[in-house]
């Protein structure tokens, strides 16, 4: 039989030529060179930089970057410096995120993993985490997973879970809002993670859903969503969106008028998505995870101000658990005096985060049976313009510390899988 | 001594291939990266299989890319704990579905192939997120992995030993390019290039056409189902993206890259897009500018690929 026509056929010089410049791909980066002596600690950082969860990527960044600077001018870890490796995982591939975290530990060498801001992608390098042995912190995956289901012994979690949100944020809201709620929610991992948590939770107290609409990441129109939330006649509308769906179903509603008939509430809210709102649409009772305006608190003035010199934007939860993940683990690799991965995870269970990283009032520690952080939630009210400062939109009503809300271990499903 | 030269270009491409584990650490790459270039590989010929030796574009080939990855996760998971079982049942599952969506498009051309093979990919996708108790929906198939080859006495630990998986991937891409580059010497491939260089006369000739496009359809999403189950071994995790459309522009864009109608051509433009993608993305969050840019001057300048470009100045 005939072979293909010689103009398909790859010739000699033609395939040394392409394999010379393939080889040649990986010098195009340019080698950094840097001294020997004093061998640093790496810490990988595999979180968003492109995409949808850019802002929030960037200010976990920043509040990893004034750790690194912190500790390092403190003597570092083991008395070696730490180093940042960063790498993007973008904002919805997991796959890439799965491939920077092996890149990270195989290539690169690095001594912790952190990361992702994507639930999904948090969930899948855990599993990476865990088969290569590598002591790995979620900063702000919020998919109860992490710490539930998929929990793994290697792998840490700073941000809430949607069951921690609903059984925090239900009793204010039964007490405050009424009892018939109806939820609108992103249709993925983390807007039904919150929804059942509140659901489950706010039902303890006598709550009933009148009606839940979960509606595609990116709607841009919300006129039908509201429409029928309205028509449901609810006490109030838990709108649960984050992001850029958050901004635009909460100024849809306000438009509409709808917070002149209805209550507007929901959890979780991000002062990146307040500062996207106008004035007239900074409404309604929220959670935030953490917030920088805590006037009688020690070392959360010293953090804002340095956070605001570095970027010259307040710190928000997001720089926040960038800044007390980077600390997590160099607090634990200083206290064990080790880099072992299994000694480092059995030394932070229980751990408990010194002041001047909780940064929060109450005793902020990693919870020993699923390794998720016990921390203290602000529930409070958005205001149309800062009072002492112009980036002050959070009234906090009501600290509610960790202890009294989170809901027993026993109900997230972990089994932790240390090996023999 | 003119057929020895011709076998020149795969003989240096195999040598490539096989040493790889040894090289790659010393010009600043890792064995999993490799891996990678492979695993795309392969989806990246089985798409120029169809678009460089049919004539028909896919845009949808994720599909069976994701249908091969879910059908291999799936039965590791729930069904049997071995890594050949779910080779076999993700390629079947890609191979059953291709058939059937195959039928239903297959009298399309153009434009209109292009955009219904896209539709069926993103129903999978929207499945795949939707069934959360199958799936895992947006959070992806986790909990399960590869599992080390056994074969009587013989025992491959593939799970652990980086290195051997890479030659478990390449052998999978040996049989696909080895599947591939017979099929098309064969009178079957040869029926393939005269409906891409013109249909109608094909039409004429009295071939079946719509028959051979189905088939090639077919055989060439079996490969990217292929593809899927390494990937999905590769990570050991598969989530709903893996069908998405952007999963399929990758998958063309790899190949035009490289050079589509040419047999090697997608090999190389998934080494230069994997390449591109871990090396820049360390130095800029803006790496896809370069990216992007980097294939929209070889569409303008060189549309026949890297390969093509230099096929082409060796002509002149």
């Amino acid at each position: 039989m005939a072979r293909p026509s010689q103009a398909n056929m790859v010739g000699r010089r033609t395939l040394l030529t392409a394999g010379a410049a393939a080889g040649l791909l990986p010098f195009t980066g340019p080698f950094i060179i840097k001294a020997r002596g004093e061998e640093p600690i790496k810490i990988g950082v595999d979180n968003p930089l492109t995409g949808i969860y850019t802002a929030l990527g960037k200010n976990e960044q920043a509040g990893m970057e004034l750790a690194r600077d912190q500790i390092n001018a403190k003597g570092g870890i083991l008395g070696r410096p730490i180093e940042l490796v960063i790498e993007d995982s973008t904002s919805d591939k997991t796959d890439v995120a799965v491939q920077k975290a092996r890149k990270l530990i195989q290539a690169d060498k690095v001594n912790f993993l952190v990361g992702n801001v994507n639930s999904s992608s948090a969930i899948a390098i855990a599993q990476v985490a865990g088969e290569l042995k590598t002591l790995h912190i979620v900063p702000g995956g919020h998919a109860d997973a992490v710490t539930g289901a998929n929990c793994h012994w290697t792998t840490f979690r700073i941000c809430d879970t949607g069951a921690m949100q609903g059984a925090a944020m239900a009793k204010p809201l039964v007490e405050k809002m009424g009892k018939k709620f109806y939820y609108i929610a992103q249709d993925y991992a983390f807007g039904r993670a919150l929804q059942a948590g509140l659901e489950k939770a706010a039902a303890k107290l006598g709550a009933v859903n009148v009606g839940t609409e979960f509606f595609p990441l990116g709607t841009t129109d919300y006129s039908a969503i509201l429409i029928k939330a309205r028509a449901a006649n609810p006490d109030v509308i838990i709108d649960l969106a984050a992001g850029d769906d958050g901004i635009n179903s909460i100024k849809q509603a306000v438009q509409f008028g709808l917070d002149k008939q209805v209550k507007i509430a929901g959890m979780q809210q991000e002062l990146e998505v307040v500062e996207g709102l106008p004035p007239e649409a900074r409404i309604g009772t929220w959670l935030f995870e953490w917030y920088w305006n805590q006037p009688n608190v020690p070392h959360v003035a010293d953090f804002v101000a340095a956070i605001r010199k570095k970027t010259n934007k307040v710190p928000t939860a997001r720089t926040w658990f960038g800044y007390a993940a980077i600390w997590t683990c160099a607090l634990v690799a200083n206290q064990e005096k080790t880099l072992d991965a299994i000694k480092l995870a059995r030394g932070l269970e229980g751990m408990k985060l010194p002041p001047e990283v909780a940064l929060m009032p109450g005793e902020v520690f990693y919870r020993k049976e699923d390794h998720q952080l016990v921390p203290a939630v602000f529930v409070g009210h958005l205001q149309a313009k800062g009072t002492i400062d112009p980036e002050d939109l959070f009234v906090v009503d009501q600290v509610i510390k960790g202890p009294e809300f989170m809901p027993p271990a026993s109900e997230t499903g972990c089994k932790l899988d240390y090996p023999a | 001594m003119k057929k020895f030269q011709d076998w020149q270009g795969t003989i240096i491409v195999w040598a490539l291939l096989l040493t790889m584990p040894f090289w790659i650490g010393h010009i600043g790459g890792y064995t999993t990266l490799g891996t990678r270039v492979v695993v795309l590989a392969v989806a990246a010929m089985s798409v120029n299989f169809l678009l460089g030796f049919t004539g028909v574009l896919s845009f949808g080939h994720a599909a069976y890319f994701g249908l091969g990855a879910y059908g291999a996760g799936l039965t590791i998971k729930y069904l049997a704990a071995s890594s050949m079982a779910g080779l076999v049942a993700g390629v079947l599952l890609g191979t059953v579905g291709a058939m059937l969506i195959g039928l239903m498009i297959v009298r399309l051309r153009g434009v209109y192939f292009a955009m219904v093979t896209i539709a069926f990919g993103q129903i999978f996708y929207f499945v795949s997120f939707r069934w959360v108790n199958l799936t895992g929906g947006d959070d992806g198939l986790t909990g399960w992995t590869r599992m080390p080859l056994s074969l009587g006495p013989l025992s491959l630990d593939i799970l652990h030993d980086e290195t051997a998986f890479y030659y478990f991937v390449l052998a999978c891409f040996g049989a696909a390019a080895a599947g591939m580059a017979l099929l098309l010497r064969s009178p079957f491939g040869r029926t393939l290039l005269a409906i891409r260089e013109n249909e109608r006369r094909a039409r004429f000739l009295g071939i079946p056409v719509d028959q051979h496009i189905w088939m090639s359809f077919v055989i060439s999403a079996a490969f990217a189902s292929l593809a899927g189950v390494v990937y999905a071994y590769l990570n050991n995790f598969v989530d709903p993206r893996a069908f998405r459309w952007d999963q399929s522009g990758d998958f063309v864009i790899m190949a035009v890259l490289g050079g589509m109608r040419s047999f090697w051509g997608p090999l190389i433009g998934a080494a230069i897009f994997v390449v591109l993608q871990d090396k820049l993305s360390s130095l800029t969050d803006y790496w896809m500018t370069p990216l992007g840019l980097f294939f929209v001057l070889a569409v303008v300048f060189f549309p026949r690929g890297v390969l093509g470009m230099l096929k082409r100045r060796r002509a002149t």
